[in-house]
């Protein structure tokens, strides 16, 4: 898709307009930029090298890397999956924490919506989403790593001991995920609190005080099952934003992930290294979406119980 | 809501009713906008988005020309009578740049907005109206740029076209426009079952004129909502493409404020002027527009008055 768009690979290679003078230099560098556009094909028609893209693609052949300094050569798979792997935890590890919280904010908010806790909880989740992750980010690396040195910037050192690799490691996420949590609570919460406002006045609800049951009841089993719905619902939209806020967020804590990579790639202009990153991203949003679908239906007492 | 009017000359019979309808939309934007005002959010909306902008137009008289020459005998100072919030690696007073980055901040801001409520709700609009495969199609496009991930996406494409501010614009309209185009699809797909939709459809009107002329004045003020909605979310796309060194080159904006002093190491070296105050700018002018378009969105549907007012 990208490949349609003007600009060209060979420049990050070599100085804009090295082409031009009539120096040896001048002339070899024309020689192998000619060469090079040759071999990567980029002197073939764009249809062209879309069929050759999707055969390939086909063939789990995402291309070889172009222009990223030490990956030259290599296939962008191989690049690309060790990386996935660890992004792959840290999102879901916050992710976790994030709509767990999330959701214990947003019952309580809607709940007792109105109330002086509701307009703090609302207000400051707000807050959080309205800050760019990667200022947040900043000023976590600020009080915890500079006033309060409390927690590491760098990547920890491997060690033969597995466990102690794993403490190091998340002792190393702490505040990455901390970030994360502030940015992306408010998708969880705040859509919690409203469904539950919209739940709250129904008169099922009515019903199921009228027979006894207590606040906690009341919520637990009629409260929570219509609401939670739109949460679901809602996350589709959330699974975009994560791959966004994991780019920020690797590059500014040094995480060796494929958000960093994202960065990395499109620093040197690498088409195929960033092709294969926005497929297999968008892939991971489609699946997540898929699963949350599979989830409503589960989730939704009508259909679970028709 | 306003109402669609016709061509009308002074005098006629229909200039009255003109007229009448003209003094009818006015009074009715007018009690609209007290409403809006009498929200104790938008309102907060207001001021913050007043300040800034007041702050943009008037950067001259506050902090004087813009700074762009090195002054390397006063980097990195910490706040002081001179320069209120210090100076930069580079020599240049923080409150300069600030003030200059709002003008750059809003331009974009507005700019993406209006480009993205064009496209959103010209494929809102053929969407819901058409119907069968127009809008099967145009609602799976909708789909797909509304759950890509929007910060590779705006990343690439702005790399690739070369970061100027025609494409920063072009490429956060681009990521801005479907949840618009969903709204108005949806407004669009209840309108048309209306009976002056009938009615125009008897007297032989075709189906642009029907929306250009029925349609869209009735969605119009859904549009405001989600313009300003835009607004805030075009800002906080355009300090991600700053902060990651794509911003509009020539003026520093607030992300690329941020990126300088990430680069220069401030948050390790205890220059929390410098990092600080471009962040709580952002932050403050995304809630600002948040806040009236929740406000506006509000008034317009009732039923989303009881959620008080943060409703994402």
């Amino acid at each position: 898709m990208f490949q349609v768009l003007p600009g060209d690979p060979t420049r990050v290679l070599f100085v804009r307009g090295g082409c031009a003078g009539n120096s040896t230099i001048a002339n070899a560098q024309c020689g192998l930029r000619a060469e090079l556009i040759v071999q990567w094909g980029l002197d073939k028609p764009v249809a062209q090298r879309y069929v050759t893209y999707m055969a390939n693609l086909l063939q789990g052949n995402l291309g070889t890397d172009i222009t990223t300094k030490g990956y030259i050569g290599l296939p962008v798979t191989t690049i690309i999956a060790p990386r996935l792997v660890t992004t792959l935890e840290l999102v879901g590890i916050a992710t976790v924490v994030t709509m767990w919280l999330g959701l214990v904010l947003g019952r309580i908010s809607g709940w007792r919506r109105g109330s002086k806790t509701d307009v703090v909880i609302t207000m400051s989740t707000l807050l959080g989403y309205s800050m760019p992750s990667f200022w947040v980010s900043l000023i976590l690396v600020f009080t915890f790593a500079f006033l309060v040195p409390i927690f590491p910037l760098l990547p920890p050192r491997p060690t033969p001991d597995t466990l102690t690799n794993i403490g190091n490691t998340l002792y190393h996420w702490t505040l990455p995920i901390v970030a994360f949590i502030i940015t992306n609570v408010a998708w969880f919460s705040l859509t919690l609190r409203n469904s539950l406002t919209d739940v709250l006045p129904e008169e099922y609800m009515v019903t199921a005080a009228a027979k006894g049951l207590n606040e906690r009841e009341q919520l637990r089993w009629h409260a929570l099952p219509n609401a939670r719905l739109p949460v679901v619902t809602a996350s589709a939209l959330y699974f975009g934003w994560v791959v966004s806020g994991v780019i920020v967020i690797e590059t500014v804590f040094n995480i060796n992930g494929f958000g960093a990579l994202t960065w990395t790639a499109t620093l040197n202009q690498d088409y195929p290294l960033m092709q294969a990153i926005f497929l297999i991203a968008t892939i991971g949003v489609v699946v997540a979406n898929a699963v949350a679908d599979v989830l409503y239906l589960y989730l939704d007492p009508r259909v679970r119980e028709a | 809501m306003i109402l669609a009017t016709r061509e009308a000359t002074p005098g006629s019979e229909s200039y009255s009713l003109f007229r009448e309808r003209l003094l009818l939309d006015l009074s009715r934007g007018k009690k609209m906008l007290l409403q809006i005002l009498r929200n104790k959010l938008s309102l907060a909306g207001v001021v913050i988005i007043l300040f800034f902008v007041c702050m943009a137009l008037f950067a001259t008289l506050l902090v004087g020309p813009y700074q762009s020459a090195l002054n390397l005998a006063s980097d990195n100072e910490p706040p002081s009578a001179q320069h209120l919030l210090g100076t930069d690696g580079t020599g240049h007073d923080i409150l300069n740049l600030l003030v200059y980055g709002t003008q750059v901040d809003l331009i974009v801001g507005f700019a993406a907005s209006l480009a993205a409520m064009i496209l959103g709700t010209t494929v809102g609009l053929v969407a819901g109206y058409y119907g069968r495969v127009t809008d099967q199609v145009l609602s799976r496009m909708t789909d797909f740029f509304l759950v890509i991930p929007w910060l590779p996406f705006v990343l690439v494409l702005v790399s690739i076209l070369e970061p100027s501010l025609a494409t920063i614009v072009f490429a956060i309209a681009l990521v801005s426009w479907p949840t618009t185009a969903r709204v108005i699809r949806s407004q669009v797909l209840s309108l048309k079952e209306r009976q002056f939709i009938e009615r125009a459809k008897a007297v032989g009107a075709g189906r642009g004129y029907i929306i250009a002329r029925h349609i869209l004045p009735n969605v119009m003020p859904l549009v405001w909502a989600e313009a300003v909605l835009t607004v805030s979310g075009a800002i906080f796309t355009e300090a991600f493409l700053s902060f990651f060194g794509l911003g509009p080159p020539g003026v520093q904006t607030w992300g690329q404020m941020v990126n300088l002093a990430y680069n220069g190491g401030a948050m390790l070296s205890g220059q929390w002027w410098y990092f600080l105050p471009p962040g709580v700018c952002i932050t403050t002018l995304v809630l600002g527009f948040a806040l009236l378009g929740y406000g506006i969105e509000e008034v317009l549907n009732p039923a989303l008055k009881r959620r008080g007012g943060a409703g994402a």
